[in-house]
C-alpha cells in the first residue's frame, strides 16, 4: 500500500535532540471493516485473537460497542438492546470479563464490570456532577481494573476490585493521566501524562510509585499499549506531523513508525500473537479498521 | 443521496421509493420575498452574495485552538503545542494543522465577549446579538439576512444544516429563528448524516408517492393537505397565509429538479466528499457550499452531532466539560480542522470565497483555568472566531486577549457586532437595518476588511 515504503527508509525526526525515529519496512494489511463510519477503540475479547470489540457511532448521539469475528469479518452489536453510549471497552485475559465506559445521563460516565456470560454485573458512577472515567483495562489475573479518573484540577490513575470497590488512587501529578495498562506480568504500569507539558509515555511500578519517563517528543504522544510480551509498547504521536503509530521497546528505546498515511492512524491494539497490530485508519475520509504486520 | 422525511426518495442514483408527501407539523417557515431587486443587487457589489455561519454550539476552548497561550502556567496553557500558520507571528494550537496552514484565506478574531454564561440564552446572544428575553426574541441574523434578500427561486433564503434547532437537555435557544420578524424567515431545516445524506425532517413521505410523480397528483396533495391542516394544530397556529408558503416551499423542493439538485451530495465527485470528510459535520459543509453556490443568501451550518455521545440523545457539541483535552484531540479538532480548511479551499477553488462570507464561532469561550474535572467550563468574557471570504482580509489578527486569555485586551467584540458586520457584508447597511428595526447599536467589525 501507498502508505509503506517498500524499503527502510530513514526517518530522521529530532526528538529533543536525543531520539532518532526510523520508518519501519513494508506491511501486509488486510481491511477488517469496510463502512466507513467514524470508530475507536478496538480491544481483543481474548488471547485466541478471533474477536475484537470496537466502538462505532452507529447513530450521531450513540456510541455502541460491536463485536468482529475475524474469520468471516462478520459484526454485530455486544449489546442489540443498548440504547445508551458505550466505549473503551477492555476484556480480561481469559475473556471472562468485560468492562467499559457507560452513558448514565448529562456527562455522568459509569465504570461497568461484566460477565461476558451476562450472569453478573457491577457498576458506578464515579464521581458527582459532570464526572466520569475514562479507559478501563484489567490486572493480568482480572481482579482489578486500572482506569483514568479527574479530581481537583488533575487527572489521576485509579484502581477499583470488579466489583467497582475498593477504588485507590495510583498515579497522581498535575496535568492529565490516561489510558492506563498494567504490564503482561503485571509489574509496571504504563500510561500517558501530560505532567510535563505535552503527552508523553510513562511507565512506573505497579502501584503507581517511581514513574519513567520514555517518550521524548515535543508533540503528542497518547494511547500506549503493550505488546503481549511486555517487551515492546505502541502508541499513537503526531510527533512528525500527522497522527501515526508508533513502537519502542518497553524501556523507550528504539523508537519506529509504523505506518506513514497521510490522514490519521491510531488505537493501535496488539493482535494476541504480537506480530500484528490493529489500528484505526481514517483513509480519503473514511475510518476503517486494519490489521498490519508488524515489519 | 436526498432523504425526504424518513424516506430515501429518488435520485440520480435509481432509488425509487412509493412515497407520499405529507407537510409535517413542524415545518418553519421559510418563505422570503421571491426574486431579488436590482437595487439590492447593486449593493451587494463587492459584498457576500452568500453567507455561510458555521455555529460551533457548544462552545468550543479558545485556548485549545485559535488562542493558545504557551507562555501561561500548566494549569491554563493544556497539554496542546502552539503552532506557527502561514501567517508570521501566528500561532494556533497544533489541533488545527490545516487550518493553520491555509491561515492566508481567512482572519481570526480574539477579543469576542458575551453576556450570558450558559448555552440557551449564550446561543440566542450569539446568534441574534441580544437576550433572549423580552420575547419574543431577536431575530437570527440568518433571519434579518433572509428578509432583507429573499430567495431565488425554490430554495429558501436561510437554510439551517444540523439535527434540529439548537438546545441543551433543558430547552432550545429562542433565538433560532425568525423571532420578532415573524415565522416566514425561520430557517428550513435539514439534516446531513455522515454518508452525507441529506434529510428534510419536515416532509413525511407516506409509501405511495416519489417526488416525480407529484406532479401529477397535486391536486390529490392538495386534498389531502386541507385535511392534514384539520389535524395540526401547529399548522393553524401558523396561519393560511404562512402554511400555504410552507407547502409551496416543501412542494418546490421536491419537485423542481434544482432545488433537489442542490441538496444531492451524491452530485459531487468521490474526491471532493472525501476531502471534506465522511462525518455529519463534514458532509454538511459540503451541502453548505452547494447551496451557495445555487444562490442560497444565508445558510448556518450547526455543530450538532457525534461530538458529544457522552450525553444520551444531546447535542451538546464542544460543551467539553470533561475530558476536554481527549475530546479536542480525538474528535473535535480533526473533524472541524478538516471539513472548514476544505470548505475554504473550495470556495476558493470554485471562485466562490469571493463573494460568501464565512464565519465560524461558538456562543462563548471556555475557563483558561483548567477545572476541577481536569476540563475546562464555561467562559463568556473571551472566546474567538474565524472569518473568511467577501473581502475579509486573510492572515490578519483582530483584538486580543490578555496573557491567559480570560478577557480581551482590546476594544471587546459583542454579539450585536457580529451580526452588524454580517448583515453590513450581505448588503444590509445602517438605514437597512434600521428600517427593519433590527440589530440596533450594533456596529461593524471595520478590522476585518
Amino acid at each position: 500500500m501507498s502508505w509503506f515504503n517498500s524499503l527502510w527508509r530513514a526517518g530522521w525526526t529530532i526528538l529533543s535532540g536525543i531520539t532518532i525515529t526510523v520508518q519501519a519496512p513494508a506491511a501486509a494489511e488486510i481491511q477488517l471493516t469496510h463502512d466507513g463510519v467514524v470508530k475507536t477503540d478496538p480491544v481483543f475479547v481474548d488471547r485466541t485473537g478471533q474477536e475484537l470489540v470496537y466502538v462505532v457511532n452507529d447513530i450521531p448521539t450513540r456510541m455502541r460497542l460491536m463485536k468482529l469475528r475475524l474469520s468471516d469479518q462478520t459484526i454485530s452489536p455486544v449489546h442489540p438492546d443498548e440504547t445508551r453510549a458505550e466505549f473503551e471497552p477492555c476484556y480480561s485475559n481469559d475473556g471472562r470479563l468485560a468492562a467499559f465506559v457507560q452513558s448514565r445521563g448529562n456527562l455522568s460516565l459509569a465504570l461497568v464490570v461484566q460477565e461476558t456470560s451476562g450472569m453478573k454485573e457491577s457498576s458506578a458512577v464515579l464521581g458527582s456532577g459532570f464526572a466520569g472515567l475514562r479507559a478501563p483495562s484489567f490486572s493480568p489475573d482480572g481482579t482489578r481494573v486500572v482506569y483514568s479518573f479527574p479530581e481537583s484540577g488533575r487527572q489521576m490513575i485509579w484502581s477499583c476490585n470488579i466489583e467497582v470497590n475498593d477504588r485507590r488512587m495510583l498515579i497522581d501529578s498535575v496535568g492529565t493521566n490516561n489510558w492506563p495498562s498494567w504490564s503482561p506480568d503485571g509489574k509496571r504500569l504504563l500510561f500517558a501524562s501530560s505532567r510535563d507539558d505535552d503527552f508523553e509515555i510513562y511507565t512506573a511500578n505497579a502501584d503507581g510509585t517511581q514513574p519513567q519517563r520514555l517518550t521524548q517528543s515535543p508533540k503528542q504522544d497518547i494511547r500506549p499499549r503493550w505488546s503481549p510480551d511486555g517487551k515492546r509498547i505502541a502508541f499513537t504521536s503526531n510527533r512528525d506531523g500527522n497522527y501515526e503509530i508508533y513502537v519502542i521497546e518497553a524501556d523507550g528505546s528504539q523508537p519506529r513508525r509504523i505506518t506513514n498515511h497521510a490522514e490519521r492512524d491510531d488505537y493501535a491494539v496488539w493482535h494476541p500473537d504480537g506480530k500484528r497490530l490493529v489500528v484505526v485508519s481514517e483513509r480519503r475520509g473514511k475510518h476503517d479498521l486494519y490489521l498490519i504486520d508488524m515489519p | 443521496m436526498l432523504n425526504l422525511g424518513n424516506f430515501r426518495a429518488a435520485t440520480c442514483s435509481g432509488i425509487s421509493r412509493r412515497a407520499f408527501v405529507q407537510l409535517g407539523a413542524s415545518v418553519p417557515a421559510v418563505l422570503g420575498v421571491a426574486g431579488l431587486p436590482s437595487t439590492v443587487e447593486a449593493a451587494l457589489k463587492g459584498r457576500a452574495r452568500s453567507v455561510i455561519f458555521v455555529w460551533l454550539w457548544g462552545a468550543p476552548s479558545h485556548l485549545d485552538t485559535f488562542d493558545p497561550k504557551p507562555d501561561a502556567p500548566s494549569d491554563v496553557r493544556g497539554p496542546f503545542a502552539a503552532i506557527e500558520t502561514r501567517t508570521p507571528g501566528l500561532r494556533f494550537t497544533e489541533l488545527l494543522p490545516r487550518l493553520a496552514s491555509c491561515s492566508d484565506l481567512y482572519s481570526v478574531i480574539r477579543s469576542h465577549v458575551t453576556f450570558a454564561p450558559g448555552h440557551p440564552d449564550a446561543g440566542t446572544w450569539g446568534l441574534t446579538g441580544f437576550a433572549e428575553n423580552p420575547a419574543p426574541a431577536h431575530p437570527n441574523f440568518g433571519s434579518i439576512v433572509a428578509r432583507h434578500r429573499g430567495s431565488r427561486g425554490s430554495l429558501p433564503p436561510f437554510v439551517m444544516v444540523g439535527r434540529g434547532i439548537p438546545r441543551d437537555v433543558v430547552r432550545i435557544v429562542e433565538g433560532w429563528g425568525g423571532g420578532r420578524l415573524g415565522g416566514s424567515v425561520d430557517p428550513f431545516m435539514i439534516s446531513c448524516s455522515a454518508e452525507g445524506h441529506a434529510e428534510i425532517p419536515s416532509l413525511k413521505l407516506l409509501d405511495d408517492l416519489t417526488p416525480t410523480r407529484l406532479a401529477d397528483r397535486r391536486q390529490l396533495l392538495d386534498t389531502l393537505d386541507v385535511a392534514q391542516r384539520k389535524l395540526d394544530g401547529t399548522a393553524a397556529a401558523l396561519g393560511d397565509a404562512d402554511w400555504s408558503q410552507n407547502f409551496r416551499r416543501a412542494y418546490g423542493l421536491l419537485t423542481q429538479p434544482a432545488a433537489r439538485d442542490a441538496f444531492d451530495l451524491s452530485r459531487e465527485s468521490e474526491s471532493t466528499r472525501e476531502q471534506y470528510g465522511f462525518t455529519g459535520f463534514g458532509q454538511s459543509c459540503l451541502l453548505a457550499r452547494r447551496l451557495v453556490e445555487t444562490g442560497v443568501p444565508y445558510v448556518q451550518v450547526n455543530w450538532s452531532e457525534y461530538v458529544e455521545a457522552m450525553t444520551p440523545n444531546c447535542d451538546f457539541g464542544w460543551d467539553t466539560h470533561i475530558y476536554n483535552f481527549e475530546l479536542l484531540q480525538d474528535r473535535h479538532c480533526p473533524i472541524f480542522d478538516r471539513a472548514m480548511s476544505t470548505l475554504l479551499a473550495d470556495l476558493k477553488q470554485r471562485g466562490l470565497l469571493d463573494s460568501t462570507l464565512v464565519v465560524a464561532m461558538g456562543e462563548f469561550g471556555r475557563t483558561p483555568k483548567i477545572s476541577n474535572r481536569a476540563a475546562r467550563d464555561h467562559w463568556p468574557n473571551c472566546y474567538s472566531s474565524l472569518w473568511a471570504g467577501a473581502g475579509v482580509a486573510g492572515g490578519r489578527v483582530i483584538g486580543a486577549s490578555d496573557a491567559q486569555a480570560r478577557a480581551p485586551v482590546t476594544n471587546p467584540i459583542t454579539p450585536v457586532m457580529v451580526g452588524a458586520t454580517i448583515a453590513e457584508f450581505a448588503g444590509m447597511d445602517t438605514q437597512a437595518r434600521a428600517e427593519m428595526n433590527v440589530l440596533p447599536g450594533g456596529t461593524v467589525i471595520h478590522e476585518l476588511v
